[in-house]
């Protein structure tokens, strides 16, 4: 069979719409949440063949499953976020816990336990973090001792324990992360092993509609055959291959859940009278709490669907990309779901709607697969990396392909995307030329300029290239307005926070920075940025109508 | 027995509004969806199918886009999709776009049943359906919302003024279709959905499928729309609370004021 094309992703997309729109209203997400309860039966229902099996998109066809490109499993991530972030990381859950299986299992394991998967519809659970271990998984402590039998190896005894684990308390298959003699090593345990129980599900802020539990391993045997690639030690390296892949499916869930609630209260503003008109038709609210938010969706959304795209090239690694997509997305989407209940007034305080819930639940995506802080860490240290190596040329040679675009491409704005990779590399080289990199939090903050320059590179290239992401409601012209506006505003972020780092620890003149960093430059394409933002509000209150 | 089911890409119309200037249609960013009613037909054209092994075949004239919602079809069950897709085509009425299906069934050749949504709900005419009758030659049953077939006859309940007319037709007919208020549109699961891009959809163009050019387009259509407008927005009604007799006054009250009574 073909891969799927795009108006079969459109079709599942329909599909799993229309499901949510018959099976989960408000109201019975809202029970849910108030009782702090996983939906089982839906979650059953979303993997049952007829219905929707929506868990076969991981699969590889040759074990029953639909083979899903990163692509479509981005946008049915993304799709899921809009319903309920609680289900969509349940089903991730099984995604992720599968992960193991498909990066190091033996041809034999993946036959085994994916066609377990896939046709009696088993929800799995990924097993890694520990009270010691969480984004530093150098301190696992959980426990692989090997049980030998006329000297050879015939299985294992699993002890230890491990913490919020999605899917914790429901799943029957779980992938175990636990230390061998070999080293770190992947393990698949069944529930109703002798030894190992599961905890009580936590009582979350959000994501209410996910089961959390910790898991207790006392001398859990499983058979040899259960070791991932039936080879010790080679348990971060599979958990580091799929990284890229992961975070950019948290970066769909940060991008959906933010999407969601600024959709809610743009709907409700286009109803709500005050002082004489709607309140979408008034500038100021708007610019300050809907317009902006679309514009980094949409930039969101072309840097995820990008590294999508170089994802089912290279098929692994990507670290720094999906690392990238994550930071931006999620905390795009949160601060947006901030600003719904804002735009909501106090509508948006009450759980009569949406988006007070969406803001609890959105709130974890810039926590796990990750914290937002270990993303930044993770983005300077690729980079950091490359300006070295390139003696500081590497986002030179960026903006000098940024200053060919705009010439070709004027309306896109690609010249600020220049301007702002000149200003990084000037930021970075500053850093370098005076060892500013011990300071661990300008790693941080460098990581997220980074990101702010590269997604503001990739949303204007897409751009120039005449290329609307999939999945988007917008027009190219209106995408074009959007990457002018995001990318002015992503160069004066990363001139003016860069300064502030290097200057905050007494490091440089601020005339000569400032110079160096082209501020005035930066500052002169202003020119036509609110007009532009008036345009963007223009279109929303077209597509958004009440 | 073979089952022709013509079906439409529609904008979705409970997200599409009327431009109050111009009166026309914003369809900026509006999704688009398969027309309920020919969804519906396409259903019990199913159901047919999983009763006789009929095989059920999907049309549509359209631009290329609209392949969506054969695949769609295919998805849901139907075996082979059609779409007739010309710039010839373009600016067809019911009129022209009836005669291009017609001639459309006729290249597909063999049918039995063909089945086709009451109306479209971008242009509520309902008058496709019957045109594609007229052109073919053969006998039509209207606003049926329940259809059934052994494979010789069809037997429809076709909705009348306060119920149900129970028909009986020899094949081949054409039959319209309306739905139950209450119908729930059914959606194919993702291994469909990834399965039906293997099944067959053919692009015929007006040469193909051997239509008049005269009588297709703008030229082949007579009807002439003069304006279209939403309706006045009626003035709010006023509701009377209070006893049985309380409000029996205040209505007798209003009705006197308005002079509706003296």
């Amino acid at each position: 069979m073909a891969k799927n094309d795009l108006t079969t992703r459109n079709l599942m997309l329909d599909s799993l719409k229309q499901y949510a729109k018959n099976r989960i209203s408000h109201e019975f997400i809202r029970e849910h949440d108030a009782k702090n309860e996983i939906p089982l039966d839906i979650l059953k229902e979303m993997y049952d063949h007829d219905v929707l099996g929506v868990h076969l998109l991981l699969i590889p066809e040759e074990y029953g499953g639909l083979g899903g490109q990163t692509t479509e499993i981005y946008r049915v991530c993304e799709q899921l976020a809009r319903i309920d972030l609680g289900i969509a990381t349940g089903v991730f859950a099984t995604f992720l816990g599968s992960d193991p299986i498909n990066v190091g299992g033996t041809p034999e394991q993946k036959a085994k336990w994916f066609q377990k998967i896939a046709h009696e519809n088993k929800l799995v659970a990924y097993g890694a973090t520990e009270a010691d271990a969480g984004s530093d998984l150098v301190s696992l402590r959980t426990r692989a001792d090997r049980v030998e039998k006329d000297g050879k190896i015939v299985g294992y005894k699993i002890t230890g324990s491990k913490m919020w684990i999605s899917n914790g308390g429901v799943a029957d298959i779980y992938t175990v992360l636990a230390l061998a003699p070999g080293g770190p090593s992947w393990f698949i345990v069944e529930k109703g092993t002798p030894g190992f129980t599961q905890d009580a599900h936590e009582d979350k802020h959000g994501i209410r509609l996910s089961n959390t539990a910790g898991l207790a391993f006392d001398e859990v045997y499983v058979p040899a055959e259960n070791l991932i690639g039936l080879e010790e030690g080679k348990g971060f390296l599979q958990a580091q291959a799929v990284f890229g892949y992961t975070r950019l499916m948290v970066a769909a869930f940060g991008l959906g859940g933010g999407e969601e609630a600024v959709e809610t209260a743009l709907i409700y503003a286009q109803q709500r009278i005050q002082a004489g008109g709607p309140l979408a038709q008034k500038q100021g609210f708007m610019l300050k709490l809907i317009t902006p938010h679309y514009v980094r969706f949409e930039a969101a959304r072309a840097y995820i669907d990008w590294t999508a795209k170089q994802l089912e090239v290279n098929n692994h690694g990507l670290a720094t990309e999906g690392a990238i997509a994550k930071l931006y997305a999620t905390e795009s989407g949160n601060k947006a779901a901030e600003d719904a209940i804002q735009a909501m007034g106090g509508f948006g305080y009450t759980k009569e709607f949406a988006v007070e819930k969406i803001k609890r639940d959105v709130k974890i995506t810039c926590i796990y697969e990750g914290t937002s802080e270990v993303l930044e860490m993770t983005i300077f240290r690729g980079r950091w990396q490359e300006h070295l190596k390139t003696r500081g040329q590497y986002y030179i040679k960026q903006a000098e392909e940024f200053e060919a675009i705009h010439a070709q491409h004027p309306d896109v704005g690609a010249d600020s995307v220049a301007l702002g990779f000149r200003a990084l590399a000037r930021v970075l080289e500053d850093c370098r030329a005076q060892k500013l990199t011990r300071h661990q939090y300008i790693t941080f903050m460098l990581g997220d300029l980074i990101s702010e320059a590269e997604v503001a590179a990739v949303f204007a290239r897409e751009c120039a290239e005449g290329r609307v992401t999939e999945g988007s409601r917008f027009d190219l012209n209106t995408l074009k307005i959007m990457s002018r506006v995001n990318a002015r505003l992503s160069a004066f972020k990363i001139a003016t926070e860069g300064m502030k780092l290097i200057l905050g620890v007494g490091a440089a003149s601020a005339q000569d920075l400032s110079a160096g960093v082209n501020l005035v430059g930066i500052e002169e394409k202003m020119t036509g940025l609110i007009e532009d933002e008036d345009l963007v509000s223009a279109k929303l209150r077209e597509i958004f109508k009440a | 027995m073979n089952i022709i089911v013509c079906i439409k890409q529609v904008p979705d119309s409970t997200q599409v509004k009327v431009d109050p200037k111009t009166g026309t249609l914003i369809r900026a960013g509006v999704p688009s969806i398969l027309n309920p009613y020919d969804h519906y037909a396409l259903e019990k054209a199913l159901a047919i199918k999983a009763k006789t092994g009929a095989k059920v075949t999907v049309l549509s004239m359209g631009p290329n886009q609209a392949v969506a919602v054969l695949r769609l079809a295919l998805a849901l069950g139907a075996d082979e999709g059609v779409l007739l897709a010309d710039r010839a085509f373009a600016g067809s009425d019911t009129w022209a776009t009836s005669y291009a299906l017609a001639t459309a069934i006729k290249k597909i050749g063999q049918y039995d049943l063909i089945l086709c949504g009451q109306m479209a709900i971008d242009g509520d005419t309902a008058q496709t359906g019957p045109g594609i009758a007229y052109h073919l030659g053969i006998p039509q049953i209207t606003f049926c919302d329940s259809v059934d077939s052994d494979g010789q006859h069809a037997v429809v309940k076709k909705l009348i003024e306060g119920g149900h007319q129970i028909m009986q037709a020899e094949l081949p007919v054409l039959i319209t279709m309306t739905m139950p208020v209450d119908y729930v549109a059914k959606y194919p699961s993702f291994l469909a959905a990834h399965r039906a891009q293997d099944k067959q959809i053919s692009i015929w163009t007006a040469a193909q499928v051997g239509a008049d050019t005269h009588k297709v387009g703008l030229e082949g259509s007579p009807t002439r729309v003069s304006r279209i407008f939403p309706p006045p927005a009626r003035a709010k009604g006023e509701m009377i609370s209070g006893s049985a007799e309380e409000m029996a006054a205040k209505f007798v009250e209003i009705l006197k004021k308005e002079s509706f009574v003296k």
